[in-house]
């Protein structure tokens, strides 16, 4: 049950950036994270600010240059529709029209999306682990078939979204403003791992919040997707994920960026697949030899290192798809 | 166990006189009414939202109650401070351990033992400590929050195998291993498997399944003076009476329960809750009504499970697919109180196939989680996915066809009951009956295509140790002069459709539309004594109650008729709210013509449920058959189509019948592929306690193309015919899709749910040989 705050309707960012000045102030976009958290007492808020009137957050524009602009408010049942980013964009549209359910795709925003809490059991129950300031990561010792096999150390959560990878492999830039400004990063420069901080997954710095993302327009001859795999059809959370962008020049790969979900703390990049792929033809040895590529540097804990041969199985599916293009 | 010891129902139950045998109705002919596939007659007022289930009773000054649980797996309540929550703003009431009566015993499942209301001995993540009412929800639960526990925490276990170790923390005095049962044996299992051609043995894992039906538990609570009334979300309103009269020593005459709606039980709302008993307490103690429900985490801790077993199966067969021997162990756990963690579990092994030589051994112990319950034919899903993965592997060690093999050891009789024949057994006919319809034989011989992504069929059959229903059941039928009537039954309507089937039954009888038909039911100030429905068997209980008691208001009116027409009430019939002589038409009288009926205002029938007939077993069977595809590179598993036939008698409505088995169906591809409990083991607590941790499948996880066949052998055990079908429908789901899963791949998945890690893990232990077309295992 709902613990009392007060709760504000901000008309401008600059007003909201002023309540959230308050100590224990929290953003809410769509809600759908944030509600839970409050009603589990994950974190406490003593005030909500909400950004739901602030007209320059909403809006999915694709700009005469080529360029995606998405507001942080945009929903992602809008992402998932917009005409221009299924066309153009479709790993991002993939990737929104798998998260979560109906329900939660109406009500959700890509802001939410990308600065939700992780869904770790412990984290989300009654644990002082170590991404609420305890000691203990009980996933380590504990229940951690859906936890990370990349990128942990002293915590090994996943990051639970979908949209995050797809915008990284299209080469996103996040838009953030706060107490001290407003800066642009790459998308990849906005995740941390435990290493960096074990309490906090993204560099949103205390006040700061999401405008919106921008996304370059994709070079010729590229195609992009997402594909998740889950326990079951809808309403989950990736077991694993891959989001992958490829440029095809003349039978051979230009360009190309692959990212995983649900791996690791943050949107896995796998660079040296994308670096091992440059240059080649897809063909059977090239498919076999980036999907080994994938996996090197994989730490399974107990019950994850079935996800070693599904990030496997998911390289091999994509660069099947590309070599079809 | 004996039909009369089921888990619904403790004891020998009473035998209710029947009708006089000269008035016992022939079976149904034709029907207009009965087995046709009319819309529920609640459709509308359960869609449009003016149904009013428990949960939605609001009552003038009425109370919010908010229970606070122990947060560890097993822990001392030392001291409970509620000084500083009494304080707060609306907290009307508190009550704790201790406090004037709150000193009630507590029986917590079947076989278990005995604690209190707020036992400060607190045995898993979940018991209950102390409970707030306030004027609002929040304020209850700022109260629960502001309560200061202090706990000594205790050594737990959660596994059944952390609970078996010597030095095993103990639940209670005695050690939470229970005495062992003795094992079932009949033959000798030895000779048969040394007389065998083929022996294979398996063990097999199943998960922990959380009931979690829509409508939370809890009750609403109100006294008037002595007397106290109770809207409750159950599956029996008669076993909250009697389980709230006897914890507060109250007379049954005081105490009504109340609940003609309710949203999905499947077992856990047999039994009286606490909370009933908590609300009661703390609407005494305020002088107003008090509403208490758990919450959706309070459920999933508290509220039942299915025991995740572990099941190793051996099986003897001849070359020919004769069974000569099974053998099972099976372990299990019931979590805290409930010492049974394998019941039912090996029933189908016992029953389900002809089998001379048969020994099964099972054993539990107590562990420091939430405590089990009945659940959706308790034991047989798990045993079906031991039995009918088996039965798939022996087929294809034998090269049969794993239809063909189970037809090879079709009984005629219950082997378990003494050898008594069934009353009827359609097994063989939806395994014959089923195959054609699902195109079996073309399915199983289509050609693999070269992909990672395989296609296959399975089947699997099963039947339900209950679903034969049987006294007491009393139903009453009012006949008003207009020609319309009233239904009036006790038993509770857990989603299977009780009104509507019971109106269909009186709407044949008298020959009345639905329309002109009311039913009350479920309600023990108003309505008969019920059973709780579980057990399928509602249907088989009822409705034979409900028919006698429709013929017993049709026989005096037709003799009042008969003496103001002067002819034998034998030639006259009830036909659309005219009676009418069979001999001469034109002899014909309005229901409300009838003069000694019009004096009388109403007519009142009643039925009673007579006995089973000596001799016989009576079971409802059923065979189901999936196809499959399996994506070999990420272990994902869709179930394609699927294809349910049914033997529960007689169907009483057609929609009905098939929405059920879908439900059922659905439940099985949960128990096959999503849902699992999953417990900690370093702090003993419950990691799935929400309904995104804990997968119940999605409308994407169900196949659009599903399809329903009723087998009916015309029974006529009772006087509609009618079997149980809820819990049948959801036996051999699980196993029908991994049979599939080991057609297209060659994979045998042993361990249930078969996620995709499950999947990728059995690949990675195995390496699949080419194809489960002709491979060995």
């Amino acid at each position: 049950m709902l613990r009392t705050f007060a709760y504000v309707r901000p008309g401008s960012v600059g007003e909201a950036l002023e309540q959230l000045e308050e100590r224990g102030a929290r953003v809410h976009a769509g809600g759908t994270d944030l509600l839970g958290c409050l009603r589990d007492g994950v974190f406490e808020a003593s005030k909500v600010v909400s950004l739901s009137r602030i007209g320059e957050l909403r809006g999915i524009t694709a700009a005469p240059d080529g360029e995606l602009r998405i507001g942080a408010m945009a929903t992602i049942a809008a992402l998932a529709a917009h005409p221009a980013v299924k066309e153009r964009f479709t790993a991002l549209s993939d990737a929104a029209s798998v998260v979560a359910s109906p329900q939660l795709r109406n009500q959700g925003t890509l802001g939410g999306n990308l600065c939700q809490r992780p869904r770790c059991w412990y984290y989300r129950g009654g644990y002082d682990c170590v991404r609420k300031g305890g000691e203990t990561c009980y996933a380590i010792g504990g229940e951690n078939q859906y936890h990370a096999i990349f990128g942990g150390g002293a915590c090994w959560i996943v990051h639970p979204s979908d949209t995050a990878p797809a915008l990284m492999a299209l080469d996103a830039r996040v838009r953030l403003v706060g107490p001290k400004g407003a800066r642009v990063l790459p998308l990849e420069k906005f995740y941390l791992l435990p290493d960096d901080d074990a309490t906090k997954e993204t560099v949103l710095e205390p006040g700061e919040i999401v405008l919106g993302v921008q996304v370059p327009p994709p070079a010729k001859g590229t195609r992009s997707a997402y594909r998740k795999v889950r326990a079951r059809g809808s309403w989950d959370f990736a077991m694993a994920g891959l989001a992958w962008a490829i440029a095809m020049d003349d039978g051979r790969v230009a360009d190309a960026r692959l990212v995983l979900s649900g791996v690791a703390p943050a949107p896995w990049r796998l660079h040296a697949v994308e670096k091992l792929l440059i240059r080649q033809r897809l063909d059977a040895k090239t498919v076999a030899r980036a999907a080994a590529a994938a996996v090197v540097g994989a730490k399974p804990l107990e019950q994850n290192a079935y996800k070693v041969p599904l990030v496997r199985g998911l390289v091999e599916d994509a660069l099947g798809a590309a070599s079809r293009a | 166990m004996d039909d009369k010891e089921l888990y619904f129902w403790r004891g020998p139950l009473p035998e209710t006189q029947a009708l006089p045998p000269d008035a016992a109705p022939e079976p149904w002919g034709e029907t207009r009414v009965v087995g046709k596939p009319v819309t529920r007659v609640d459709a509308y007022d359960r869609v449009s939202g003016s149904a009013i289930y428990p949960s939605d009773v609001i009552l003038p000054d009425m109370l919010h109650a908010a229970v606070l649980t122990c947060p560890h797996a097993h822990a001392l309540v030392k001291k409970v401070d509620t000084a500083g929550a009494e304080k707060m703003p609306g907290v009307r009431a508190v009550l704790k351990d201790g406090m004037p009566g709150t000193n009630v015993p507590w029986f917590q499942g079947r076989g278990g033992f005995s604690s209190r209301l707020f036992d400060p001995h607190c045995r898993y993540e979940g018991d209950e400590v102390a409970v707030v009412a306030a004027d609002t929800i929040y304020q209850a639960w700022d109260a629960v929050r502001a309560i200061d526990v202090e706990y000594e925490v205790l050594p737990h276990a959660v596994t059944v195998e952390d609970a078996m170790k010597p030095d095993a923390p103990g639940l209670r005095d005695g050690g939470n291993v229970p005495p062992a049962a003795k094992p079932y044996e009949r033959g000798n299992v030895a000779e048969g498997f040394k007389a065998a051609d083929v022996v294979l043995e398996q063990t097999y894992t199943t998960p922990c399944e959380l009931h979690n039906p829509m409508e939370l538990h809890g009750c609403v609570a109100k006294w008037d003076g002595p007397r106290l009334t109770v809207w409750e979300s159950t599956q029996g309103v008669y076993a909250v009476q009697s389980g709230v009269a006897n914890a507060l020593k109250l007379p049954l005459a005081n105490v009504r329960a109340i609940g003609p709606y309710m949203g999905g039980g499947f077992g856990s709302k047999l039994e009286t809750g606490k909370y009933s008993v908590m609300a009661a307490l703390l609407a005494r103690k305020t002088g107003r009504p008090v509403r208490l429900f758990y919450t959706r985490e309070q459920v999933c801790r508290s509220m039942g499970n299915r025991p995740a077993n572990t099941i190793s199966l051996k099986v003897g067969a001849k070359r020919d697919g004769t069974l000569v021997a099974l053998e099972s162990r099976a372990v299990g756990t019931g979590g805290a109180y409930a010492e049974d963690g394998t019941g039912g579990v090996d029933y189908l092994i016992r029953e389900l196939y002809t089998c001379p030589n048969v020994r099964c051994e099972n054993s539990s112990a107590l562990t420091n989680a939430g405590p089990q319950r009945a659940f959706r034919a308790p034991g047989h899903p798990q045993g079906a996915w031991a039995l009918e993965s088996l039965m798939d592997a022996l087929a294809a060690r034998l090269g049969m066809d794993p239809v063909e093999l189970r037809l090879k050891n079709v009984p005629a009789a219950s082997q378990t009951r003494n050898g008594v024949p069934y009353s009827t057994t359609g097994l063989a006919d939806c395994l014959r009956e089923g195959a054609t319809a699902f195109g079996w034989a073309e399915a199983r011989g289509r050609r693999p295509a070269p992909s990672h992504i395989k296609r296959g069929v399975g089947v699997a059959a099963g039947m339900w140790q209950g679903g034969a229903g049987g006294p007491p059941s009393t139903a009453i039928v009012k006949l008003f002069p207009d020609g319309s009537a009233n239904l009036n039954m006790g038993a509770s309507d857990i989603g299977c459709g009780t009104k509507t089937w019971g109106a269909q039954i009186v709407a044949e009888e008298l020959h009345v539309g639905l329309d002109r038909i009311s039913v009350e039911h479920a309600d023990t100030g108003t309505t008969q004594f019920a059973t709780p429905s579980g057990g399928s068997k509602t249907v088989p209980t009822e409705s034979p109650a409900i028919r006698s008691a429709a013929l017993d208001v049709k026989r005096q009116l037709l003799s009042m008729a008969a003496e103001q027409l002067k002819v034998p009430a034998a030639d006259l019939d009830l036909r659309g709210g005219e009676i009418v002589s069979k001999a001469d038409p034109a002899k014909k009288l309005g229901v409300g013509q009838v003069q000694a009926f019009g004096r009388r205002g109403v007519l009142v029938g009643v039925g009673y449920r007579g006995p089973n007939p000596q001799g016989k077993a009576t079971n409802p069977f059923g065979a189901q058959f999936a196809e499959v595809e399996v994506d070999t590179k990420t272990g994902e598993i869709r179930v394609l189509r699927f294809l349910s036939a049914h033997d529960s008698g007689r169907v009483l409505n057609e929609k009905m019948f098939r929405n059920q088995v879908n439900g059922g169906v659905t439940m099985g591809i949960g128990f096959g592929l999503t849902e699992e409990r999953v417990m900690d083991r370093q702090l003993g607590k419950l990691l799935t306690a929400n309904l995104h941790d804990y997968k119940m499948p999605t409308a994407l996880d169900a196949p659009a193309d599903k399809t329903v066949i009723a087998i009916d052998p015309h029974d006529t055990f009772c006087n509609t015919g009618a079997k149980g079908l809820g819990e049948p429908a959801t036996i051999p789901t699980a196993p029908a899709i991994a049979n599939a899963v080991f057609h297209a791949t060659g994979l045998r998945v042993t361990d249930a749910p078969m996620s995709p890690a499950r999947v990728l893990r059995a690949m990675a232990a195995l390496k699949p040989a080419p194809a489960g077309r002709k491979g060995e295992e």
